[in-house]
């Protein structure tokens, strides 16, 4: 067969194989069947974390953000980088993204819950496999990681996925080659706005260029921080996030006006922990974020002097402002402000600064644009030209209003020479879960399922295997 | 009661003079929609809401499909030829049916279909009657035979490459199917020490970074070498050879250039991209244009090449000849439209044209070359501005109609020459013609006058002014030598008529001297008072003759003025062939 031919559409072929998709991320984990458009299983990474009558007791999913239990803190098991720091609990929150609405609850050990009580008193010889049933026995399971992750840390997901799922088969995949099937391309520059992380991927006929791989911390968490840092600095006083569960009333103010809210009070031995506030701050933000943060279009930089003359900060104070209500009633319009929390994400000297933020300030390497740059720089530049013209945009951070054109702009200045294209889904939960439909395509596919590692070769190998299979 | 009177009490009008009646409007039987009782339609009236109704159930399967037999599906496991591990995967599948129901299998029939008994027993499985389908992708770049250890001792050793490299290298081009980019990416090689006892405290030798091109360079020769060993070059396939050759003739050195000039090309600046696409722009431009002169031209010379026919024009006498002619140059004008459009071959076509005596052919090519200047817009090329030249050359002649101001011709490139004929020429002909003469003598002698000069008869630089004033120089030399050459004719008369009158002197004193030889003396006197009127005469002829230098001063009365400019140059001896105010003031004279 000339491998140079594509086959046929009517060769195209998709074969499931009911298996699972898991694309974990700092945020969310997304997990569902392959062959299916969007997870079925949207869960936050966050756990909670709380003491009930001497016993650790833990919260997954969205019941998190749910009840201000006493005592309750917030944790996550992956670290900022988007490795995974906390095995044991990474595990459990991934086992609950699929154990909660794919594969069923665990059926309660049938040895108790009465419906095998039998009268004779004995027991069928296979209730002993049932115990032992693992909660992936039948699906093979697709994952996708980072394209920095560490080979102890892929050796590591094997092992859990083999071993305490009990899955038949494993791959595990990088979330920009996914991103870029997604995008129906098998050579792409993927640029992942996540949550913690911005990451740029070249992508070679589905395989990553390691050299060329780039990633900064300027995700959606360092947004949040940069608008926490505009509250604390907001001109006429400083905006304080209350979150929803702290506030019993409200009345309705106007703008600017201080708010009148009756607040809930927590005695300290009842109230949960700060980390659980944070998490509900972060929400408030999200919603900031969604509905009023926005690009400043280009083409030059905000600090700058616009095409006409007029700085463009004056060109942007002319745009009409936007309001916004906070929890607790406060409301105002925010003008040129909401143009600036996200401008250093393309130019570092724009960064709002705030000694109290987690994050250090950013340096200008740090950016979008130079990520690319350098991520270009890493690969042969027989593919740049290529990869400038199939620029993927994903992770739910680049649904920030006005993103992908200011990424256009900012390409087409840096590369003027070359044709710079960029592909971006316009529907929101495409570009939410670009990696996850990737996986889901890749894992449905008919000649992919030569690619999986059993379990057999697992036994075989090794965790090893992992760096000669999923390369 | 008649109608008749009923009409007349109504005032209406008689019955035959009634307009026919309107129309019975024609009765709509609207279709009952399925799904709603008579009686109920029937309440709704003439015109139903635009409701629509709607059976609310789904849209079912055509009624013949209802007959069919379910076709059950099974989730069946499967394996995958691929793959060197028996790993079994599930999916579900048509079931196989032993009785086959012909028509229906139509679109279903090519579902591969593996396994047929669903209620086999999990882990247990049969053999699979067909491969699995997806099993004919897993194809494998077509890598060369490993080398052994002998081979590579012999003929592939490089004190660049270790053998362990090698190794690695030729492992990493199979593993990723010669994709070099990932290749280059991936290329990770960490020497072995030796010995690490020894080698523990020693450096850690500098880790080599290999660029793509060295790797290519190695695998290919490599690959080639294997190529050969398998078969020879000369038992090699065509494709096998040219394979071969390609392997061989890779150079690192040129691919690294022109990654180098890639990557330069790729980090151009705004400023660069943009004058190349102003540079781009301007070529597209000049082509486009070369193609409509092309054009042009080629139709211009189709048109001059259209035959003048000799034919008599006896048959243009009568009236009827003369429509007849109108005709066809009506129809020559509108092929001639036409023509345009066709090119050459429509010129080339025999038209009515040819057979009309008339210049419509040259005419028409006037036209087109008329609007050639203005057309193009500057002088685009060099062959463009020549022809816009040459065209220009012969306009003022050809076209009194359009007369060129000043502006115009230098933009246009318009000269007059006096001597030069206009017509279409090369330049470079021009000045050879400036120094031609009418007959060969008269050349020799301008070649003459100009070798005196120190100029050479062929201009070196023959510009526009140069030759203007080559051209001056040139009349004024054929004007002094046409000057001299009537000095002679009448200095050879005079010569003539003296010879005469001397003659008749003589004759005339030999009979005084028979009648009176005293007065000798006095007669000698009247002599020459007689010969010196002779030259005063003529004086209005000749007035450049050296020869008459001597004459000159003895002449007295109205030309003594004239006189003496003229022996005053006369004087220097100057040849004729040079020039002068003064000469050339003579030379007008001369002429009037």
């Amino acid at each position: 067969m000339n491998p140079s031919i594509p086959p046929s559409t009517a060769e195209y072929g998709g074969d499931e194989v009911s298996a699972i998709v898991l694309d974990p991320g700092f945020s969310t984990t997304r997990a569902g069947f392959a062959g299916e458009d969007a997870p079925k299983s949207l869960v936050p990474t966050y756990y909670g974390k709380y003491s009930y009558e001497g016993q650790e007791k833990l919260i997954f999913g969205d019941d998190v953000f749910v009840t201000p239990r006493p005592g309750l803190s917030i944790h996550n098991p992956i670290g900022r980088d988007g490795i995974v720091e906390d095995w044991d609990m990474a595990e459990k929150v991934w086992e609950y993204s699929f154990a909660s609405r794919l594969t069923g609850a665990k059926p309660g050990n049938p040895l108790h819950n009465g419906l095998n009580d039998v009268s004779n008193g004995e027991l069928p010889a296979d209730m002993e496999v049932e115990d032992t049933e693992k909660p992936l026995a039948d699906s093979p399971l697709l994952m996708s990681e980072c394209g920095w992750n560490p080979t102890k840390a892929r050796e590591k997901t094997i092992e859990i996925a083999m071993e305490n799922w009990g899955t038949p088969a494993f791959y595990l995949a990088r979330n920009g080659v996914l991103s870029a099937f997604a995008a129906g391309k098998a050579s792409a520059l993927v640029v992942d706005i996540g949550a913690s992380n911005i990451s740029v991927t070249p992508v070679h006929d589905g395989m990553i260029l390691k050299r060329g791989v780039q990633h900064s911390p300027l995700g959606g968490d360092y947004i949040s921080s940069q608008i926490r840092a505009l509250f604390k600095n907001n001109s006429p006083q400083p905006i304080t996030i209350t979150p929803h569960y702290l506030i019993s009333s409200k009345n309705g103010v106007e703008a600017g006006q201080p708010a009148q809210a009756n607040y809930k009070t927590f005695p300290p031995e009842k109230a949960p922990d700060a980390s659980y506030r944070t998490l509900l701050e972060e929400r408030s933000i999200s919603e900031f974020k969604e509905s009023v943060v926005q690009v400043w279009p280009g083409p030059t930089k905000l600090a700058a002097i616009g095409p006409g003359g007029v700085p463009n900060e004056e060109m942007a104070k002319t745009t009409p402002a936007r309001p916004f209500e906070f929890p607790d009633g406060y409301n105002q319009l925010f003008g040129v402000d909401r143009y600036r929390v996200v401008e250093s994400l393309f130019d570092a000297k724009a960064a709002i600064a705030d000694p109290e933020s987690p994050f250090p300030a950013p340096t200008q390497a740090q950016t979008v644009t130079e990520l690319i740059k350098s991520a270009l720089n890493g690969v042969d530049v027989d593919i740049r030209p290529h990869l400038l013209a199939n620029v993927v945009v994903t992770g739910a951070s680049s649904l920030l209003y006005g993103f992908t054109d200011r990424l256009n702009q900012e390409l087409m200045q840096t590369f003027p020479g070359p044709r710079v294209r960029i592909s971006a889904p316009g529907n929101t939960s495409e570009r939410k879960f670009g990696s996850w439909v990737g996986g889901s395509i890749l894992a449905s596919l008919g000649t992919f399922h030569q690619m999986w590692i059993s379990k057999k070769e697992f036994d075989e190998h090794g965790p090893n295997i992992v760096e000669k299979r999923c390369k | 009661m008649a109608a008749a009177d009923v009409r007349d009490m109504l005032d209406l009008p008689a019955e035959g003079q009634q307009q026919p009646r309107p129309h019975k409007k024609q009765k709509v039987v609207e279709k009952r929609p399925e799904g709603i009782t008579r009686e109920l339609y029937a309440l709704l009236g003439e015109r139903a809401p635009p409701i629509a109704i709607n059976e609310n159930r789904y849209k079912g399967r055509p009624k013949w499909m209802s007959k069919l037999r379910v076709r059950p599906w099974s989730m069946a496991p499967f394996t995958n030829g691929a793959r060197t591990d028996e790993l079994v995967l599930r999916h579900w599948q048509r079931q196989h049916e032993p009785t086959n129901a012909p028509a229906l299998e139509g679109p279903e029939a090519e579902k591969p279909e593996e396994k047929k008994e669903p209620e086999e027993e999990e882990g247990v499985l049969k053999p699979p009657e067909q491969e699995y389908p997806f099993v004919k992708y897993n194809v494998k770049a077509r890598v060369p035979k490993r080398y052994s250890d002998d081979e590579y001792n012999r003929h592939l050793r490089n004190d660049d490459w270790s053998r362990q490299e090698t190794d690695y290298l030729m492992d990493l081009a199979e593993e990723y199917d010669l994709r070099w980019v990932v290749i280059a990416d991936r290329y990770d090689f960490q020497p072995q020490p030796i010995d690490a006892e020894a080698n523990s405290n020693a450096l850690v030798p500098a880790k080599r970074y290999r660029t793509m091109e060295q790797m290519k360079a190695r695998y290919y020769y490599i690959a080639a070498t294997m190529l050969a060993f398998e078969h020879p070059p000369s038992e090699m396939s065509e494709t096998e050879f040219e394979l071969h050759e390609k392997m061989l003739k890779f150079d690192p050195d040129r691919e690294r250039v022109r990654k180098e000039l890639a990557a330069l090309q790729l980090n151009r600046t705004a400023d660069e991209v943009r004058e190349e696409g102003i540079l781009l722009e301007e070529l597209k431009r000049i082509t486009a244009n070369e193609q409509n002169f092309i054009a042009e031209r080629r139709e211009l010379y189709s048109r001059l090449e259209v035959p003048i026919s000799v034919g008599n024009t006896a048959m243009y006498q009568s009236s009827q000849g003369l429509s007849q002619l109108l005709s066809t140059l009506l129809q020559a004008d509108k092929s001639k439209k036409r023509r345009s459009i066709l090119g050459p071959e429509g010129a080339a076509a025999p038209s009515p044209a040819g057979q009309t005596p008339t210049t419509s052919g040259p005419a028409s090519a006037r036209d087109s070359r008329a609007e050639t200047p203005g057309q193009a817009p500057a002088p685009v090329t060099k062959k463009a501005a020549a022809a816009a030249a040459a065209a220009a050359n012969k306009e003022p002649q050809q076209q009194p109609l359009k007369t060129l101001t000043a502006a115009e011709e230098s933009r246009y490139g318009v000269q007059h020459h006096e001597r030069l004929t206009p017509s279409v020429q090369f330049r470079s002909d021009r000045p050879q013609k400036l120094t031609h003469a009418k007959s060969n003598v008269q050349s020799q002698k301008l070649a003459a006058a100009l070798a005196e000069l120190e100029v050479p008869p062929r201009l070196v630089m023959p510009t526009e002014r140069l030759c203007k004033e080559f051209e001056r120089l040139i009349v004024s030399v054929n004007a002094l030598l046409d000057a001299r050459k009537m000095g002679e004719k009448v200095e050879s008369e005079i010569r003539v008529l003296e010879a005469a009158k001397e003659e008749r002197e003589r004759r005339k004193q030999e009979a005084n001297e028979k009648e009176n030889p005293q007065v000798k003396t006095e007669s000698d006197h009247n002599d020459t008072s007689l010969a010196s009127a002779a030259p005063a005469k003529s004086i209005d002829y000749a007035n450049d003759g050296k020869d008459l230098a001597a004459a000159a001063p003895l002449v007295e009365g109205p030309e003594t003025g004239a006189g003496n400019d003229t022996a005053g140059d006369a004087s220097h001896k100057r040849s004729a062939s040079v020039l002068s105010n003064g000469s050339d003031k003579s030379a007008k004279r001369q002429k009037k």
